[in-house]
Formats: structure tokens, C-alpha cells, sequence
């Protein structure tokens, strides 16, 4: 199992320069720049092309990218043009706001999605076409949309969560939660459908195979059939959906951060990249990078858990 | 299928989600004791004041720090030398007296408040006050190009500035406001590290920007400055502004008392104010469309002023401001808004299609002509206003098409200056007919650099005129620049804003549509009831 991690280490490090590069290139495909910003609307081309050749915006495009790499291998990720502030500071002080929204969102999703699917798959009935609706619902609602709604009647009719807003844990752990709940429920919503959905399919398979039927034939108590046969060996797709899902979260939290107006990594990239602001945008693409490759390091080894085959080959 | 096991297991896990839920919920509204303050930027006490601004400010460095709403960001740390109320009166406020030296507009000299010192503790003196102006001329904000053609900045004596402009600068009191970058005063160890200025702030004014509390980007947090010159101007111990982009987060984070101050929008007005906000409204923003191309360098029929004038008789201003406005929504056929000197009334162009084709086939175009016109989406959202104007013209015979810049003003400003527009669609926005002309004749709004000798002549007398004189001048300017045609103006929306019911002294007029929190005195300084 070391070796498959070191191995997926390994993997990863050229990937960081590809991902960085192509990022790079795209925000230089982007109109304007950085000068333009901070000049404002008023500005003459004479001191946009003046400010330009300052902050070294001038420079050939692979000069400046592996100047940013010869930084950021010494762990000098530069600073914002913008606000000043350095790169790391920033998106360390945002990836917690980001973590809080992830974390719970996809343990809630999980959870609460093969809780469902299982219900579904082995009852069936009202219960598999009602978690069918729901799941179409979740597919079909964007998050951000259901964020406005949670506000508008949690928020602003009941009043009992903020509507925007972040509090760090460290500050107040109940207040936390109060600012992470909807924001949370949001983001879940489509992974708990998506999960429950499945689950449902993978948990029916199983159910239906011939070792099962052994099984309650000879006498294994259900909690055991279900809990140690059928959901363990319906887990395989599950955790598979569990790695795209993380993966369209991270995503997804550009979007519920920005209505729920929270510093997180999302509405970093978003106003970086308004501000054509590149340390920043490189710095946050490397954390997002990272992120992936740790979701989909997670995932493998999850399979080797659940799946001794994986671990053997 | 379903044994008793089963089910046992399915509503055992069940009723643990469904217990987390209502723990989570029940948890939340015990910490928030039923009210809805909550998150970072939580207000509900009376001492501290939490605002909302659409975007995160262009620097914390006054000098490079933008205008309009965002003054706020700068204003809160750092006093203007002049303030100007919310009714668009000038006040002392680090300067107690001012005046022009001689005729002609060109000298200007003001006296410093006494007993007044920065955070860093420096005392306020002339030489503090040349040393900040001096910098922000060369630091290359963006505000530099609206505060006169400065020839020198020098210290009379120990509280006297003089300035003195290249040309005859007529709006030097409210360049030294809140607006204008110039007249914030920085410190002298603010100066000596300037990088300092993005983390911290180093001014005299009412509150201490606290870097270590803040959120670039999401939450700029201040502090009640111990050493502020008029404590009993101090209402807040905090103040907090938050960045909410999202007209209905802003609307959400109003209603549930998060934020106290908010920056309004035509969409949301009516729910806030059933919500129990007070909605405050200014004229703002005079959209228009620029005739840029004065000279016929991209597209010839401009080059024929009764071309431009025929534009100009093709909008329906009053049916164009209901139907894209509202309420928050005035036609508006001149340069400047109504209260504005050198406003003209009954000026402007009326609606006259007949008289509009009678024009262009004059000009030798009596069956229109093709034109592209540049805008943007960000402050004209959908470029729904964009779009109508276009239609209008499509009644005179002009086919427009519209090229959307949506990734950014600065962008669109680029754009507007590469000379392939000949018309753009953007609004101007000046509390003085000297401001409006400045900003129509550069950057943006004249990217073929035109200039007419007339108008250019009655400005210059205007600008070293004062009274009566000099608004008669800047009558005949506004005519003048009727007759060229080369702003359309259209219509004129107003700056909304949402105010909880608590907070008091908020005021804004069609000079000063943008209200900062911070005044030199109590009465002008907002408070919480």
C-alpha cells in the first residue's frame, strides 16, 4: 500500500506543473490585466503599459512562468498584486473556510446517501420511488439556488441561521455550525441524491446475487447480511462516485461561497481572476490541484479496503 | 424483503440524521438567541456599525484607492483634508479654512486643524501633509488624473499648504474630500513603508484599519482610533465592511440585520422596503451613449454633427427610464443632473423621429447607416440597458451592433481606447459640470482625443470665474456641448441604499450620492438609535 501511495506521489508532481502551466496559459488568454485593475477605468495606456513593465507583465510568457515555478519550489508563492497580501497567507487562511464546507458536506452526503440508498434498495416501494423523485430533484437544482431558498426560510423567515457569513471554529465552535449549516446542506443536497441513487442500484445487485439467498438460507442474522455483505460489497461504485462528487464539490463551493458570502478558496479564484491577480489565481489552482490528487489518493485506498483484490494487484 | 431487523436499522440511522439536523438547527438558533446576526461579520450591538460594499476595494493605500462608494474603505482611517456632507456641503475637517490666492483659480491655500496626530503618532503639520500629497501624485492610483493639473504642493509655513495648478483649477475644495484620494492624509511612517498601508493603516481619522482581523476580499475590519481628534464624532467601537456581490445576499444580510448599510439595487427595493429598511436614493449614474468617433475615423457618418444630433432626438428618454427603471429611473437629456450648476432648464434634446430622419438624410444618410457599439455587463447587467438603447436607434434607420465586454471594466475601458469603437455605451457620473467635461474628454470617453476650441474657451473662463459668472459659464459649456452631440445622455439612475432602521445621520444628495460613515463631527458621523 506504500508503495501505491508513493507511487501516486510520484505521479502527481508533473501533473501540479501541467495543471499550473495550462492555468498560466488561460489567464493570459484572458483580456486585460493585473495594471488595468489597479489603474481603474480612467486610466491612460501610457501608465497601464507603464505599471505593466514594472510588475514584469511585459516579460515573454515562459519567462515569467518559470519565474513563478522558481519561486514556488522554495515555497515562495509571491503576493497578491492587488491587495499585497502573500499568496500562501491567503489561500491557507481560505482553505479552512473551503474545508469546512467540503468535509461535512461530503460526509453528509455519504452518510445521509447510503442511509437512503440502503433504505431504498431494501424496501423498496414508496420509499425507492420517493428517494427516485428527490434524487431527480437533486440532480436537477443547482446548489446555488438551493442556498437562496435554505436562506430565504431559515435565515430571513425563521431567523435561526445567519444568512451569510463565516465564524472560525476557534472563535466559536456553535457559531460554526450555525455559519456552515446551510451552506453545507447545500452543497450535500446533490451528492446525497446522487449517492442514494447509487447505492440503491448497487445495494439491488447484491441483494438479488445467489450468496445472499445462501446466506438468509442459512440463518445470518439480516443487521449482519446487510451491514457486512450487501453494503460492503455494493461500496466499490459508491466509493467511485464518492471520489466525482468530491471532486465536483470543490467546484461547487465557488458558487455556494459566493451566496453565502464566505472567504473560502472559491471566492479567492473568482475575484483573483476578475483582477487578472496571477500569484493569487496560480496559488489557489496549485491548493485546488492538491486537493484533487489527495481525494483520488483517498479513494484508492478506500478500494483497498473495501476491495483486498485492489490492494493484491 | 424487509425484515423487522431492517427497519430497525433504517429508522435507527434515520432518526440520527434527523436528531443532527434538528440539533444543528436548535444549536444555532440558541446562538443566535432567536435573532439572525450571526457569521464573521455579525452586528446587532449598538456600538458597532457592519456595512456592505459590492466589491473589494482597489488598494487600502489611499493613493491608489478608488472613489465613489469605495471611498469608505479609506475614509474610515483616514480623515479628508475637506468633507463633504451628504447634501454635497464642504466642512473642515483636517483643513479649518480655505481659499484661492489671487484671481484666476490657480493658487490655492488651506490652514490645518491644530492638535491632531496620525496613529503612528506624528503630529499633523504642513510638512506631513506635502510629504502624503507629494506621494499620492507619484504612487500611479488611478484617482491621480482627477485632481487637477498640479504644478506644486508647498508648505507655507507650519499649517499652511499652498497648491498651485498648471491650469485654472476650479473644484479645488472638493478635490481635497473624501473622493479624490489627494486630500486623505497619511502618516509619516505610512509613507516611509508604503507596503505597510495594505496590512495597516497610518491616518488620523476616526478608526484604525485592523489588517489582522480581516479577510481580503470578504471583510475589511476597523477599530475606534484612541487618538481621533473629536472622540465625541466616535459612535462605533467597530466597524466592519463586508464584501456581498449578490444583490439577494445583500437583501438577505440586510433584512436578518448583518449587515446595517447596504448598497441597494432596482430588482430588490421593493422586498427590502416591506422588510422595514429605509431605501435611500440619489441621482448617480447619467447613462449615455459616447459618439466617440467625432472625426469619422471608423465609421464616417459621425463625423457630420447632424448625425450626432439626430442620435440624440431617436431616444424616448421618459419611456426608456420607466420601463428600465422604475422609480429609480429619470430621463436625462444633459451632461449634468438637475441641481447641478450649469444645468440647464428646458435644455436637451427632446424625442423627434420625423426630425431625426430629416436630419441624416440632410447628412446625406437618409437611410441610416451600420455602427458598432461597445458595453459592458457588469454594471449593465444582462446589458439590458444597453439593448433598448440600441433598439431606439433602429427607429432612425442606425442598425446597431452591440460588442459585450463581461470580463471586466478595466477591461472595457482598454477596450473603449483602442480606437475600433466609434460609440460606446457607459455613464458618466460628476457633481460639477468641470468634473463631467473632465471626464468626457479623456480616457474612456474620448479615445480620438477630440477637442472643440469652444467649448475649450468657455471652460477656461469658467474655470477661473467664480459665482454667478462662473455658472452662467458652465450654463453655456452644457449648451455647447449639445450642439456637438457627442454624449447622448439617456437616463439617470439612482444610487440605492438600504439603511437598518436604527442607523441615523445617513444622508446623500445629487452631489454627494455616495454617504460614508465618517464626518468630522457627531451630527455628521453615523449612529445606531
Amino acid at each position: 500500500m506504500l508503495r501505491v501511495i508513493g507511487h501516486r506521489l510520484l505521479v502527481s508532481i508533473p501533473l501540479l506543473f501541467i495543471v499550473t502551466f495550462a492555468v498560466f496559459g488561460l489567464e493570459s488568454l484572458i483580456p486585460g490585466n493585473a495594471a488595468q485593475t489597479i489603474l481603474g477605468e480612467n486610466a491612460t495606456p501610457a501608465a497601464v503599459a507603464q505599471l505593466n513593465t514594472q510588475m514584469g507583465l511585459n516579460d515573454p510568457f515562459f519567462e515569467r512562468y518559470a519565474h513563478w515555478v522558481g519561486h514556488a519550489v522554495t515555497g515562495n508563492f509571491g503576493s497578491s498584486v492587488i491587495s499585497g497580501a502573500p499568496v500562501w497567507t491567503s489561500v491557507v487562511t481560505r482553505l479552512g473556510v473551503t474545508m469546512s464546507l467540503l468535509i461535512p458536506s461530503l460526509v453528509l452526503a455519504a452518510v445521509a446517501g447510503v442511509v437512503l440508498g440502503m433504505a431504498s434498495a431494501v424496501r423498496g416501494g414508496w420509499l425507492a420511488r420517493l428517494i427516485d423523485v428527490v434524487s431527480l430533484l437533486g440532480f436537477a437544482l443547482p446548489s446555488f439556488w438551493v442556498g437562496l431558498i435554505l436562506v430565504s426560510i431559515f435565515a430571513v423567515k425563521l431567523g435561526v441561521l445567519p444568512a451569510t457569513g463565516y465564524t472560525p471554529l476557534g472563535t466559536s465552535p456553535s457559531e460554526w455550525i450555525a455559519s456552515i449549516t446551510l451552506p453545507v446542506v447545500a452543497l450535500s443536497l446533490y451528492g446525497i441524491t446522487a449517492i442514494a441513487k447509487q447505492t440503491r442500484d448497487s445495494a439491488s445487485e447484491v441483494l438479488d446475487s445467489d450468496y445472499i439467498r445462501f446466506l438468509r438460507a442459512n440463518g445470518v442474522p439480516e443487521r449482519s447480511v446487510l451491514l457486512k455483505h450487501v453494503l460492503r460489497n455494493s461500496s466499490i461504485p459508491v466509493a467511485t462516485s464518492l471520489g466525482l462528487i468530491s471532486i465536483g464539490a470543490l467546484g461547487g463551493t465557488v458558487f455556494i461561497e459566493n451566496v453565502f458570502v464566505l472567504p473560502g478558496l472559491g471566492s479567492l479564484a473568482t475575484q483573483a481572476t476578475l483582477d487578472h491577480d496571477i500569484p493569487v489565481i496560480l496559488g489557489v489552482a496549485l491548493c485546488f490541484t492538491l486537493a484533487v490528487i489527495a481525494i483520488n489518493l483517498v479513494i484508492d485506498l478506500i478500494y483497498g479496503l473495501l476491495n483486498p483484490k485492489v490492494r493484491v494487484s | 424483503m424487509g425484515s423487522t431487523a431492517t427497519r430497525s436499522v433504517v429508522r435507527r440511522t434515520t432518526a440520527v440524521l434527523a436528531a443532527s439536523a434538528i440539533s444543528a438547527v436548535g444549536l444555532a438558533a440558541c446562538t443566535n438567541g432567536g435573532g439572525a446576526a450571526g457569521g464573521s461579520g455579525g452586528g446587532g450591538a449598538s456600538d458597532s456599525l457592519t456595512m456592505q460594499f459590492a466589491g473589494p476595494p482597489v488598494s487600502m493605500d489611499p493613493a491608489k484607492a478608488g472613489n465613489g462608494g469605495s471611498a469608505a474603505f479609506v475614509s474610515l482611517a483616514y480623515d479628508p483634508l475637506i468633507y463633504q456632507t451628504g447634501e454635497g456641503k464642504l466642512v473642515p475637517d483636517l483643513a479649518t479654512k480655505w481659499q484661492y490666492v489671487g484671481t484666476g483659480n490657480k493658487v490655492f491655500e488651506f490652514d490645518l486643524r491644530h492638535g491632531v496626530t496620525f496613529t503612528d503618532g506624528a503630529k499633523l503639520d504642513a510638512a506631513a501633509v506635502v510629504a502624503s500629497m507629494r506621494y499620492f501624485l507619484k504612487a500611479g492610483g488611478g484617482l491621480v488624473g482627477n485632481v487637477g493639473s498640479i504644478d506644486a504642493v508647498t508648505a507655507v509655513d507650519d499649517d499652511t499648504v499652498r497648491i498651485t495648478y498648471k491650469q485654472p483649477y476650479p473644484i479645488a475644495p472638493e478635490s481635497l474630500t473624501q473622493f479624490f484620494g489627494i486630500g486623505n492624509i497619511i502618516g509619516p511612517k505610512g509613507l516611509a513603508d508604503p507596503k505597510s498601508l495594505l496590512t495597516s493603516s497610518d491616518g488620523t481619522g476616526q478608526y484604525v484599519y485592523d489588517g489582522a482581523k480581516s479577510v481580503s476580499g470578504n471583510r475589511y475590519a476597523y477599530k475606534r482610533n484612541p487618538k481621533y481628534f473629536a472622540p465625541s464624532a466616535q459612535h462605533f467601537k467597530n466597524v466592519s465592511i463586508r464584501i456581498i456581490g449578490d444583490p439577494n445576499a445583500v437583501l438577505s444580510a440586510a433584512r436578518t440585520g448583518q449587515v446595517q448599510f447596504a448598497s441597494g439595487d432596482p430588482q430588490t427595493a421593493a422586498a427590502a422596503k416591506k422588510a422595514g429598511l429605509t431605501v435611500q436614493t440619489a441621482p448617480f449614474f447619467n447613462w449615455s451613449l459616447m459618439l466617440a468617433d467625432r472625426k469619422g475615423t471608423v465609421l464616417k457618418p459621425l463625423a457630420d454633427s447632424r448625425v450626432r444630433q439626430a442620435i440624440s432626438l431617436a431616444f424616448d428618454r421618459k419611456t426608456l427610464a420607466s420601463a428600465l427603471g422604475g422609480r429609480f429611473a429619470s430621463p436625462s437629456g444633459q451632461l449634468v443632473l438637475p441641481g447641478i450648476p450649469g444645468y440647464v432648464k428646458g435644455g436637451g434634446y427632446d424625442y423627434d423621429v420625423a426630425k431625426a430622419k430629416k436630419l441624416l438624410a440632410a447628412a446625406g444618410y437618409p437611410h441610416g447607416f451600420k455602427m458598432t457599439v461597445l458595453t459592458q455587463s457588469l454594471i449593465d447587467p444582462n446589458t439590458k440597458y444597453s439593448q433598448a438603447f440600441a433598439n431606439a436607434l433602429n427607429a432612425i434607420g442606425i442598425d446597431v451592433k452591440l460588442k459585450v465586454e463581461s470580463t471586466g471594466i478595466a477591461q472595457f475601458a482598454a477596450d473603449s481606447q483602442s480606437k475600433k469603437y466609434p460609440a460606446v455605451i457607459f455613464p458618466t457620473a460628476g457633481s460639477t459640470l468641470y468634473a463631467t467635461s473632465a471626464q468626457i474628454s479623456s480616457g474612456l470617453f474620448n479615445p480620438f482625443k477630440s477637442a472643440d476650441t469652444q467649448v475649450d474657451h468657455i471652460l477656461a473662463t469658467a474655470n477661473a470665474a467664480t459665482g454667478t459668472k462662473q455658472e452662467q459659464l458652465y450654463e453655456q459649456a452644457n449648451s455647447r456641448y449639445a450642439d456637438l452631440a457627442w454624449v447622448v445622455p439617456i437616463m439617470s439612475t439612482l444610487n440605492i441604499h438600504y439603511l437598518a432602521s436604527d442607523l441615523k445621520n445617513v444622508t446623500s444628495s445629487t452631489i454627494n450620492p455616495n454617504p460614508i460613515p465618517t464626518g468630522p463631527t457627531s451630527e455628521l458621523s453615523w449612529a445606531r438609535k
